[in-house]
């Protein structure tokens, strides 16, 4: 049953979004949309909440990973958007693909749950989201400097951090978060 | 008592009789953080039960207990709080390093965790294991047991300022020196 409103759901989305974007499916049958840009992740998630069908309205996961090795085009990072919808259960999976400086739009204005989650991304690759009420470090110590989830981050290094380098929460929000 | 009234048999005899009284109430000060945390808890409940050994009595306020269990991994963050837990115990205090993330790291040899904790304090009892067995756990209790009994000197750590505390990252500097011996089974051996 929901693998068929999945599959109906999979139609709307090749028919109604997928002519100017790129659109596949995984292994398990759910969809890949790719949105054109921070703007129009935004503008689409704003439609699949409208749309009669689709009925989004849940955010279940927001995540990015490393686009070194450019598999999925000329782009430095992917932020992955996981939505569900609570009434029809279908599952959209929207990706978009950021340039080297580039900056996401915020989702907490939609969801405030996001709020943690783009914090962590943040945290992780350095990827800044315009418009967050907070952005600053959720897991690693507001003194650190780097982004441990880039791929270039050698894993076993350790920040030496000298005995008198203080915390200072209210400059670490986007503090050392420049791309390099 | 001698015939003029000064002491002679008493004070050691309470010398001994307090360095009996500390090695059999040891009060523990759980710092459980991850899986090792499960086995301590096991160690204390009923089928170990560590108040065989006269340990069960576990505070959860740092200034009632002497002997700082350190159960887990302990990551670059988390270390100035537990530094700081260890600052607040009071003398005499011990501390056991259980499991190997909190003795060297363990396999999270990665940017964010502390390479053991006696990176930021002296350390008695180091336990091996992933996690350590109960009965590993209850050896150590029962070496550092052997360990009081020696009444050897113990390393203290300098204390840092409230305000370097709270801010520092590595507390190398209020280490101190390794120390100078070691317990084993078949004796005191100088540590090399
Ligand atoms: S030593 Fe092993 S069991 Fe103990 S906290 Fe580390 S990973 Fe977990």
């Amino acid at each position: 049953m929901v693998k068929e409103i999945q599959n109906k759901a999979n139609e709307i989305l090749q028919n109604t979004f997928a002519s100017e974007r790129k659109f596949s499916l995984d292994k398990v049958g759910e969809p890949i949309l790719w949105a054109n840009g921070p703007k129009d992740a935004l503008h689409l998630i704003k439609k699949f909440q409208d749309h009669i069908d689709l009925k989004i309205d849940f955010l279940s996961d927001l995540t990015a990973y490393d686009n070194t090795d450019k598999k999925d085009g000329e782009g430095r990072f992917v932020v992955v958007i996981q939505l569900l919808s609570m009434q029809t259960f279908i599952r959209i999976r929207l990706k978009v693909l950021l340039k080297a400086n580039e900056e996401m739009e915020t989702l907490t204005n939609i969801w405030p749950a996001a709020n943690w989650l783009e914090r962590e991304v943040f945290d992780m690759y350095g990827i800044i989201f315009a418009g967050h009420p907070n952005l600053k470090r959720i897991l690693m110590d507001e003194r650190f400097h780097g982004h441990p989830l880039r791929k270039e981050y050698p894993y076993k290094q350790r920040e030496p951090f000298s005995d008198n380098t203080k915390i200072n929460l209210s400059n670490s929000t986007r503090g050392s978060s420049s791309h390099e | 008592m001698s015939k003029d009234g000064s002491s002679m048999v008493y004070p050691t005899l309470l010398n001994h009789a307090a360095k009996w009284a500390r090695k059999n109430s040891l009060w523990p000060m759980p710092y459980g953080t991850s899986c090792c945390g499960i086995e301590l808890m096991s160690t204390l409940s009923s089928t170990y039960d560590l108040a065989r050994f006269g340990a069960e009595v576990v505070r959860f306020s740092p200034r009632q207990c002497d002997m700082l269990i350190v159960a887990g991994t302990i990551t670059t963050k988390m270390g100035p709080v537990l530094r700081t837990i260890y600052d607040q115990m009071l003398e005499p205090k011990w501390v056991i390093a259980m499991g190997a993330c909190s003795s060297s790291g363990g396999i999270f040899d990665t940017y964010s965790v502390l390479q053991g904790i006696d990176e930021i304090m002296p350390v008695d009892v180091y336990v091996p294991g992933c996690p350590p067995i109960p009965e590993g756990l209850i050896h150590a209790i029962l070496h550092l047991q052997k360990v009081i009994d020696q009444g050897l000197p113990r390393n203290t750590a300098e204390k840092p300022s409230y305000d370097e505390a709270i801010n520092a990252m590595t507390y190398k500097k209020y280490v101190g020196p390794k120390s100078q011996y070691v317990v084993t089974e078949s004796g005191v051996l100088p540590n090399r």
